[in-house]
């Protein structure tokens, strides 16, 4: 083995240590470093969770290595075979557990109801201090991310513009199959499903690039079906979404039926739409509902490269 | 036809077509050659030892629990190994797939498996593990020990027994030739709805995974009957509820929660495959389905089964530390009460498999609150296996390693799953590997447990212990192993890394998913140590013979009939006077009774009925993958022919003759008295 090797084979053995000192700077540990309000609060509760538990299971993985060890054979601790019973150490041992679930679940509910998708507490208790919030209209399809801004009038594919400092208002639906929407720094997860709507709300504190992604295993393009999420200053967002109005592209419910086909995003193609027809989420669910399916070929990336051929032969031939 | 099918049928063959065969797929062709070696060499050493006959009618035909118990426990193994193949693919793809300019083999544009070969793998992980080896490995333990733990001769029904395993059996080869005869469902071990409608998964996968699990549900199911009716009703005289040992307390809850959930499991399946013949709409996004429908029915099933898993792992744990800690166990009562009341709060927990649903704030509350009291009896157990030890005189030999790392392993295992319980915090790693992290702690604490109690009743089964001292090897391999593994998996958890990825976006990922390699080569290690394990202990069978107790402090029944343990279990069927019998007769100077008037005993008759019924179910779920019509229905025609004639058949039962337990208990204590030859 070359030097290097061996430099590196030690690395890689010592790497859990090192990975868990080095922490949390730019590291792609997305959930320690929340840059949103409802990401925020989360990582709060999380904290307080985790602490409290801790607090618990310590001291509970020592009392355990310490009685192995004082009690191991041969060690001289006082041995009482027929010793089986004590309650007092029963009401402790049930009184612990019980005393830390019920300040658990009051924290546990709190929470839920800050980040309830729907009503987020930690928006709304803010009032009109928060701003007016932006309207946005998710659609995933194979797979890719629609994401419609029915006041504009525009859509843009795979990149979610926002204003910074603005609460945001997510409707989503799904045109085939289950995703789960998420923006790990600035929000959780959401169902996205067929023929249902759900909402979601988020507030991005700063300016800044957030990758977003699915979640819920939606098929083979589940991998490369992720977002880029811009957080702009209100006055950039103004100016994107002037200047996005002014692009060419349409897209009308028949044009929907033909960009919802399945589509590997392996290569991010973020189109933008200057007009878009509409009422076109509602559209969506009320076609699933009534039985409309876009599906999936048979074996379709048994051989991925060759799949991939066809499909840029099929994009190029502007079946898309 | 009631759907619309992709792909060609014809009315003899069905769906099968030679185009079925993956013979393109190197991956696949290896393996193949590789089963087909493994094939051979078996069938070529039966022949040459002239086996066949033997093995027909002491194995496939037995209706010997503790037989059964032992082919459960090797399918188990055969299924482990299976699937831990699996785990290397996932780990080494996603170790290679990692940005846009990891290099692609094989038609992937990253690593080398694609969406298609990778789902594949990782559903059949899944449900391997969960279904073809920990199921089929807890089962068969708890078949073994639970007769012998009660003072039984059998099971309650015995010929009932067979047919579960040999369902599950069946179930399992449904598996495995999907790896060479078209292919397996691709979305994850629970199924996705409608993912697994006929629209997006047009293939035969979904149908394999179907049937396979639809089929071991039924075995479990039978199974579980059989446990209850046993341990209520066929307990020795004097064994009142609150001395039965409390393994057998353990399996009494699991099989309680089995009996209760298998058959909605069922239900569900069987559902989904109305969708998928039939054309119905009951979770179709359209059209009236209603895809939560599946989510709901399914984790019903899915979250009382986990604590069917754990709850004979527990069982196990609360056997082997007290015996090396040389004491009772303490708070035999308040672990019963927590043994029930994990069974009981596991039914009303299953909405915390998808929090992210959008239910009313109140509903998840609800949900969330139910599941963390589950943290108040398991940590009550926690604390009674920590009092077992104190004041004790704890002795590390390999069962009681495995037990302690279990306990450990539950450390961090429940904790995590509080953590996941937290619906706001799982908000945002539901679907995430910090939940795949978790129920990996819970399901390699069952292992750990498993492996400590092969290690612990081996001898009683076998009549010689196992060595000890690559025993060691693979322990601590293993433990490092699950550090490397799952130490960087939890860390990932926290980085908001997704489950089912084939490609992996984020590169700051690729150091933690590299350090996971390193685990599995750990864990590669391990695996030879445990292979030379075996073989050494094999090798020594001769020098490592034992008696009736071959630990010294064990406490119940089942240590007090020879090892190995004799066809009839007990030549007399014990009295019980206390709680921990045995323990409490050698304390009292009756480990010796020495009776010698000996009585016929009655039992059940071997059967190759359920090996039949097994093969045909075998077909007909091939035939129904295949939708080879014909095929299904004199498959489904045979079965219930079988099943009539059976329910005719008389001579079920047999007598041993006096005389021949006489010779047998003779036998074995002469083996005894006579020195070992090495
Ligand atoms: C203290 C006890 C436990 C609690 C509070 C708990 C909690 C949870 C929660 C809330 C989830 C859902 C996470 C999500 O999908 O977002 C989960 C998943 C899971 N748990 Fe546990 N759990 C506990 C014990 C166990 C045990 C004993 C097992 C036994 C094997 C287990 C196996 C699993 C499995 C297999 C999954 C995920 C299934 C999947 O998505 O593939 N858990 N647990
Ligand atoms: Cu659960």
């Amino acid at each position: 083995m070359s030097k290097r090797g061996i430099k590196g084979a030690l690395k890689a053995l010592c790497a859990p240590l090192l990975l868990m000192l080095s922490g949390c700077s730019k590291s792609g540990l997305f959930l320690l470093e929340p840059k949103g309000l409802i990401s925020q609060v989360t990582y709060h509760y999380f904290n307080l969770d985790v602490g409290i538990m801790l607090l618990i299971i310590i001291p509970t993985a020592l009392l355990a290595i310490w009685a192995m060890w004082r009690y191991r054979k041969g060690g001289g601790g006082d041995y009482r075979p027929e010793w089986s019973h004590s309650y007092l150490i029963e009401a402790i041992v049930w009184g612990i557990p019980l005393i830390t679930v019920g300040v658990l679940s009051y924290l546990s509910i709190k929470a839920i109801y800050q980040v309830n998708p729907y009503n987020p507490g930690a928006i709304s208790s803010k009032g009109t201090a928060a701003g007016k919030p932006l309207d946005v209209d998710v659609i995933a399809t194979d797979w890719r991310w629609l994401f419609i801004y029915p006041k504009q009038k525009i859509a843009s594919v795979d990149r979610l513009v926002i204003p910074a400092g603005v609460p945001v208002r997510f409707r989503l639906t799904s045109t085939s199959v289950v995703n789960d929407f998420i923006i790990p720094q600035l929000v959780g997860m959401i169902d996205v499903m067929p023929g249902m709507r759900t909402k979601q709300a988020l507030v991005a504190d700063k300016t800044g690039q957030y990758v977003g992604y699915s979640a819920d295993y939606s098929g083979a393009g589940l991998s490369w079906m992720n977002f880029e999420t811009k957080a702009v200053t209100k006055a950039q967002f103004a100016a994107w979404v002037k200047k996005t109005q002014a692009a060419p592209q349409t897209m009308t419910y028949a044009d929907f039926n033909r960009f919802a086909k399945p589509y590997l995003a392996v290569h991010h193609h973020r189109m933008v739409f200057g007009r878009v027809q509409s009422g076109l989420l509602d559209y969506v669910v009320r076609e699933v509902m009534s039985g409309k399916v876009w599906r999936t070929p048979m074996a379709m990336t048994e051989n991925m490269v060759r799949y991939m051929k066809k499909q840029q032969a099929n994009v190029k031939a502007g079946e898309y | 036809m009631f759907v619309h099918l992709q792909g060609p049928w014809n009315p003899v063959w069905g769906r099968l077509s030679l185009q079925a065969i993956p013979y393109q797929n190197p991956i696949l062709v290896g393996t193949f050659l590789f089963a087909m070696i493994a094939a051979l060499a078996i069938v070529g050493a039966v022949f040459y030892f002239r086996a066949g006959p033997y093995l027909w009618r002491e194995w496939f035909t037995t209706v010997d629990h503790k037989k059964i118990g032992v082919m459960y426990c090797l399918l188990g193994l055969v299924m482990l190994f299976r699937g831990f193949i699996d785990a290397l693919m996932i780990r080494s793809q996603q170790a290679m797939a990692v940005g846009p300019h990891s290099p692609g083999y094989l038609g992937a544009l990253h690593g080398y498996l694609t969406p298609f070969h990778i789902g594949q793998v990782y559903t059949a992980h899944g449900l391997i593990m969960v279904v073809f080896a920990a199921t089929p490995l807890l089962v068969g333990i708890m078949n073994i020990v639970v007769p012998l733990q009660i003072g039984a001769r059998d099971m309650a029904y015995p010929y009932l027994n067979a047919l579960g395993f040999w369902l599950t059996a069946a179930a399992a080869a449904l598996v495995m030739l999907s790896l060479f005869v078209g292919n397996f469902a691709h979305g994850g071990w629970y199924g996705f709805l409608p993912y697994f409608e006929l629209p997006y998964s047009p293939g035969v996968g979904v149908d394999y995974w179907m049937w396979a699990f639809q089929l071991s549900a039924i075995g479990t199911t039978m199974g579980s009957i059989n446990l209850i009716a046993t341990i209520v009703k066929m307990r020795a005289p004097g064994m009142t509820w609150m001395r039965m040992p409390i393994f057998t307390w353990a399996s009494l809850s699991t099989n309680l929660i089995a009996l209760t959930s298998f058959p909605v499991l069922m239900v569900s399946l069987a559902l989904l495959g109305l969708d998928r013949y039939f054309g119905t709409h009951f979770y179709t996004a359209g059209q009236g389905g209603n895809l939560m429908l599946y989510n709901d029915l399914f984790w019903v099933w899915g979250h009382p089964e986990v604590y069917f898993l754990i709850l004979p792992a527990f069982g196990m744990m609360s056997e082997i530390i007290p015996t090396f800690s040389e004491k009772t166990l303490f708070g035999y009562a308040t672990m019963v009460v927590a043994s029930f009341a994990i069974g009981g709060v596991s039914w009303g927990v299953w909405l915390h498999h998808f929090f992210t649903m959008a239910a009313e704030p109140s509903v998840n509350s609800f949900y969330s609150v139910t599941t963390m009291l589950v943290g108040i009896p398991t940590g009550v157990k926690v604390f009674n296996w920590i009092f077992t030890m104190y004041r004790g005189r704890v002795r590390f030999e390999l069962p009681m390693l495995w037990a302690l790392l279990a306990l450990f392993l539950l450390l961090v295992g429940g904790m995590t799953g509080m953590m996941n319980a937290f619906a706001a915090s799982d908000y945002m790693w539901h679907n995430g590997v910090f939940v795949v992290a978790h129920f990996h702690m819970m399901v390699l604490l069952i292992a750990s447990s498993i492996f400590g109690a092969v290690e612990y009743w081996f001898p009683k089964v076998f009549g010689f212990k196992l060595e000890q001292r690559w025993g060691k090897w693979f322990f601590w391999f293993m433990v490092l192993g699950t550090a490397w593994v799952f130490v960087p998996m939890f860390i990932l958890g926290f980085a908001g890394m997704t489950r089912r990825l084939d490609y992996v976006p984020v590169t700051q990922w690729a150091p933690y998913l590299r350090v996971m390699l390193v685990g599995m080569a750990f864990y590669v290690v391990a695996l030879g140590f445990f292979v030379a394990h075996l073989y050494v202990s094999l090798r020594d069978r001769m020098k490592n013979r034992v008696g009736a107790d071959p630990w010294g402090t064990t406490r119940n029944l089942e240590w007090m009939t020879h090892s190995p343990v004799p066809a009839y279990n007990f030549a007399f069927i014990p009295r019980v006077h206390a709680r921990d019998e045995w323990a409490w007769r050698k304390e009292h100077g009756m480990a010796n009774l020495g009776n010698e008037s000996f009585e016929d005993i009655h039992m059940p008759r071997n059967t190759g009925v359920p090996v039949l019924l097994g093969a045909l179910s075998f077909a007909l779920c091939f035939a129904l993958v295949w939708r080879i019509w014909w095929l299904a229905a004199a498959c489904l025609g045979l079965v219930v022919l079988v099943i009539i004639l059976r329910s005719f058949a008389r001579k079920t039962d047999e007598v041993i003759p006096a005389t021949t337990v006489a010779g047998v208990e003779r036998a074995a204590q002469d083996a005894l008295a006579s020195p070992a030859r090495g």
